[in-house]
């Protein structure tokens, strides 16, 4: 077939660096080389050690939720609830915890438990009740940011006895590489990374992922069980914006009834700028990871060389729209076989 | 005589008041490409949604081998090799033609807990299973399918059955929106399918392509088969269209005259 000829041949004959740039992760790692430049050049203390601890101790804790947004968007799917989550999660741990009902580890582990249902709640709606997961996880927000100003009256709880305790050194101890303090989530996020990078790229579940945001019609015929992949999907973000808001909390030692306000679409935001399709069917982990370091370094980066931190949004905006064009671009030469 | 591969016997399917399916007869023979042909509404896509197990049968039998099956959903009919080509839904254009192919039965590597899919053989696979269904050309097995054309995503759905060793091969309107060269590759795509022991249901508007490929020709009109046995070699275009309308070639003239459609 005529077409055959032109497929083969392009896919052939195409250099190493055509290649490179036709990823999705080409865009974004440009776009990261280049801020980090930028700031740079501008004020020198951009690359200090100190602020690059200080950008990777907040970063890993927001990107733990991206990474398994990741997944969950290339389903075909997303998840408006899990900024909520990450402010209730913590307050549900230290109410316990600071009521005399649970130790601190049994605390982490009914806030996980009840993240798990709620994820299990959005899938369900999802899946069974065939709801857009716009709708779910919009009601699923209020709900659960609701219930955690209603258990503290809006007040935010006390932390401090977390200190010395195993569980918090585990998840946010921090010690120092040459000049660089590093904390213990930064091994967490970098191996969740690792796991869901092969989970995506690698395995079996991997492939269903894919097919069920690609052509879930396809996928069911080929006898793949869409509706547990998505369901387990919602389950895996509900558990990680937990476990970030339980980190975090501990980092800080802080546990506000409304934090994680708005990380839902920060978080959608670095997936997407990472090449992930917002319409699913393809994702990918690394393209995340720069996405989540552009977002990061551009907050840090515009406050740093004496931009109003009020205009970060102005810049994000222009990110995501200028990476949509690229993104959309690079689809369509993909989908031409160029 | 010998038992057919396929035998719908006296099925019924109901939609509220509405008769889609009235006591249809159905039979696809071991190795036959069998076209069936029918105008819009006269029952053969819910005859063959029953077949693939994506509607429930409202009464009647179904028989492979003489067996008697119930196919309740599209998995039970994979499971007795069944397998139903869609023109737009049958694969996923972001994967590659490889993970295409072996969707839903990917291969793992040892060790099995890692959940690792076996790339290589899948990639190996995949291209002397591109090779068998006809496609000449080189094209690599990691190919994303949105890069195909669409003949040659019909090749990979069919070679997809093929290596499944589907028994029945169902083809849903395959050389919709096709140009010449690609809908005579498509035919040709069926016919070493037959050639390797697979039976095709073969759905098309267009009667030109059937004749060009089928063994037998079974027409269809408000739900029930009025036509089982006709041999193309042996019968013309005008004659099917004649059967598939139930009127006289004048009456057929007269009603496309008068822009009334022809039933």
């Amino acid at each position: 077939m005529a077409c055959s000829n032109h497929v083969a041949g392009s896919m052939e004959n195409r250099s190493f660096i055509q290649r490179l740039i036709g990823r999705p992760e080409f865009g974004p790692l440009v776009l990261l080389v280049v801020e980090l430049a930028v700031f740079w050049g501008i004020n020198p203390d951009f690359l200090s050690p100190q602020n690059i601890s200080n950008i990777l101790a907040f970063t890993v804790e927001l990107g733990l939720i991206a990474l398994a947004m990741t997944l969950l968007m290339t389903s075909g799917e997303f998840d408006l609830s899990v900024g909520s989550l990450f402010g209730f999660s913590p307050v549900l741990m230290w109410t316990l915890y600071n009521s005399g009902v649970t130790s601190l580890e049994v605390g982490l582990l009914a806030a996980l438990l009840v993240a798990a249902i709620v994820g299990l709640v959005n899938g369900w709606f999802v899946t069974q009740l065939k709801i857009p997961s716009f709708l779910v996880t919009l009601g699923m927000l209020l709900v659960v940011r609701g219930t955690a100003l209603f258990i503290t009256d809006g007040f935010p709880q006390r932390t401090w006895s977390a200190e010395g305790s195993w569980l918090a050194n585990l998840l946010v101890g921090d010690f120092y590489i040459g000049p660089f303090r590093v904390y213990a989530s930064l091994f967490w996020f970098i191996g969740a990374a690792i796991v869901l990078g092969y989970v995506l790229t690698q395995s079996r579940t991997g492939n269903w992922i894919q097919a069920a945001g690609g052509n879930p019609l396809a996928a069911r015929a080929r006898g793949v069980n869409v509706s547990r992949v998505k369901i387990g999907l919602f389950v895996l973000s509900s558990v990680m914006a937990s476990l970030a808001g339980v980190i975090s909390s501990l980092r800080t030692s802080a546990a506000n009834p409304n934090s994680g306000t708005g990380y839902e679409l920060e978080v959608i935001a670095m997936v997407v700028i990472g090449g992930t399709a917002l319409t699913g069917g393809r994702g990918t982990i690394i393209g995340t990871v720069l996405g989540i370091l552009i977002l990061r370094v551009m907050r840090n980066g515009i406050v740093l060389i004496g931009v109003p931190g009020l205009a970060y949004n102005i810049f994000i905006g222009a990110i995501i729209l200028g990476m949509m064009a690229l993104h959309s671009w690079l689809e369509r030469r993909h989908q031409a076989g160029t | 005589m010998a038992e057919p591969l396929i035998r719908m016997q006296n099925i019924r399917k109901s939609y509220g008041r509405v008769q889609a399916l009235v006591d249809a007869n159905f039979h696809v023979n071991e190795k036959e490409i069998v076209g069936l042909l029918g105008d819009n509404g006269a029952g053969k896509s819910t005859l063959i949604k029953v077949l693939s197990g994506a509607v429930p049968l409202t009464s009647g039998d179904i028989f492979i081998r003489g067996k008697k099956v119930s196919l309740r959903s599209t998995s039970d009919a994979i499971a007795h090799g069944i397998e139903t080509i869609y023109q737009d839904s049958a694969l996923v254009t972001q994967l590659s033609i490889a993970r295409n192919l072996f969707l839903g039965r990917e291969p793992i590597k040892p060790p099995r807990f890692l959940n690792r899919m076996d790339q290589e053989t899948m990639n190996t696979v995949a291209r002397d299973l591109l090779r068998e269904v006809g496609i000449s050309k080189n094209i690599p097995p990691t190919t994303p399918i949105g890069s195909l054309s669409g003949g040659e995503r019909q090749a990979v759905a069919i070679a997809r059955a093929m290596h499944f060793d589907s028994d029945l091969i169902i083809l849903d309107e395959p050389t919709n929106n096709l140009g010449v060269a690609e809908t005579q590759g498509v035919l040709s795509f069926v016919r070493n399918a037959r050639d390797s022991g697979h039976s095709c249901i073969f759905i098309a508007h267009n009667i030109h392509h059937v004749f060009q490929v089928v063994d037998r020709i079974v027409v269809m009109r408000r739900g029930k088969v009025v036509a089982d046995d006709i041999d193309p070699k042996k019968t013309t275009v005008a004659e099917v269209e004649r059967i598939i309308t139930g009127m006289s070639d004048k009456e057929i003239r007269d009603a496309v005259a008068d822009g009334k459609p022809a039933h």
